[in-house]
């Protein structure tokens, strides 16, 4: 989850996240040294007491501020392509789970061996227990198994909702009557938040998404203790 | 058509820094062109000719690569595990 007065991303719990920063970390760069260029420019055009009045063009200064800026944009747009294509792929998922938005809460489904369904509702500010996060905790996580390939398939029962979870890499619309397929592989085992990421009636910001990821065989004690309690 | 062309070629040549934008701009204009060009022709979400080809989307084979480019995912490989409908 993020930290108060964070600046940057989330750690990233997913293979494509990682992309996704260093890809960040990479046009960062090129935006900063671009703009440390200019702004040096400026300063040194502003305070120089040198003029000359009578130049009117140059072919090689113009050769080379066409050259460098197409090259930059080529270096940064061939890993962002990658990175899409990547993002993309069909990855023969181990699991699929059906994530269904409503106002105000979130409903999952593992419907691949039994039926499995639940809600999952945010547990109110004054219900906390000391070290729970305020508006981000629910009554019921989405437990997966690590380091496997899940697929989440986000629609919604009413109006339009996102199911986003920043440090996996993940956002999808959650459109009613249609049905958007996502996935992603969790690194390591852990607790990830994510928000409703769009505006859906009053209590938008408070139906959040908690996915955690743990090993096979605590996946499925927690799947049996759950189809036991349904 | 061929006038625009020698007017083009002289302005060329006096003003050589051109070179570079033309490179550049038609380089990727032609390459947006001929990717709509895959899309339109190429992309099975889209059904064109209802008579002769309907339903595009339903004669993907199990391990066909209809994207353009494939990073980390050898395609080939994957194995068909659902009956045929």
């Amino acid at each position: 989850m993020a930290h108060p007065s964070q600046l940057g991303f989330q750690d990233a719990a997913s293979p494509i996240m990682e992309e996704l920063l260093h890809f960040h970390d990479h046009a960062l760069m090129i935006v900063f040294l671009i703009s440390t260029l200019v702004l040096y420019i400026i300063v040194a055009m502003v305070t120089t007491k040198l003029t000359n009045k009578f130049i009117l063009d140059s072919q090689e200064i113009e050769i080379i501020w066409t050259l460098l800026p197409a090259i930059i944009l080529i270096l940064i747009a061939l890993p962002s392509l990658r990175i899409l294509y990547l993002m993309d792929e069909i990855n023969d998922p181990h699991l699929t789970i059906k994530a269904m938005g409503h106002q105000w809460y979130w409903s999952y489904e593992y419907t691949d061996y039994e039926d499995l369904g639940f809600d999952s509702y945010m547990i109110p500010t004054q219900d906390l227990t000391p070290g729970q996060f305020r508006l981000l905790e629910t009554d019921h996580r989405m437990v997966i198994p690590v380091e496997s390939p899940i697929r989440v398939l986000v629609s919604a029962e009413d109006v339009l909702h996102s199911w986003a979870v920043p440090s996996l890499g993940v956002k999808m619309d959650a459109v009613p009557g249609r049905l958007n397929q996502t996935a992603f592989i969790t690194s390591r085992p852990g607790v990830f938040y994510g928000q409703c990421s769009e505006i859906c009636g009053a209590n938008h910001s408070f139906m959040p998404i908690v996915v955690e990821a743990v090993p096979l065989e605590y996946f499925e004690n927690w799947s049996f203790l759950m189809l036991q309690d349904a | 058509m061929s006038s625009m062309l020698k007017v083009v070629g002289k302005q060329l040549k006096n003003h050589p820094a051109l070179i570079p934008l033309f490179i550049f701009i038609g380089g990727g204009a032609t390459m947006s062109m001929m990717y709509l060009a895959r899309l339109a022709l190429k992309n099975p979400d889209v059904s064109w000719d209802r008579k002769n080809n309907p339903e595009p989307w339903n004669k993907l084979e199990h391990n066909q690569q209809y994207k353009l480019f494939a990073v980390n995912m050898d395609y080939t490989k994957l194995k068909k595990d659902r009956p045929d409908f």
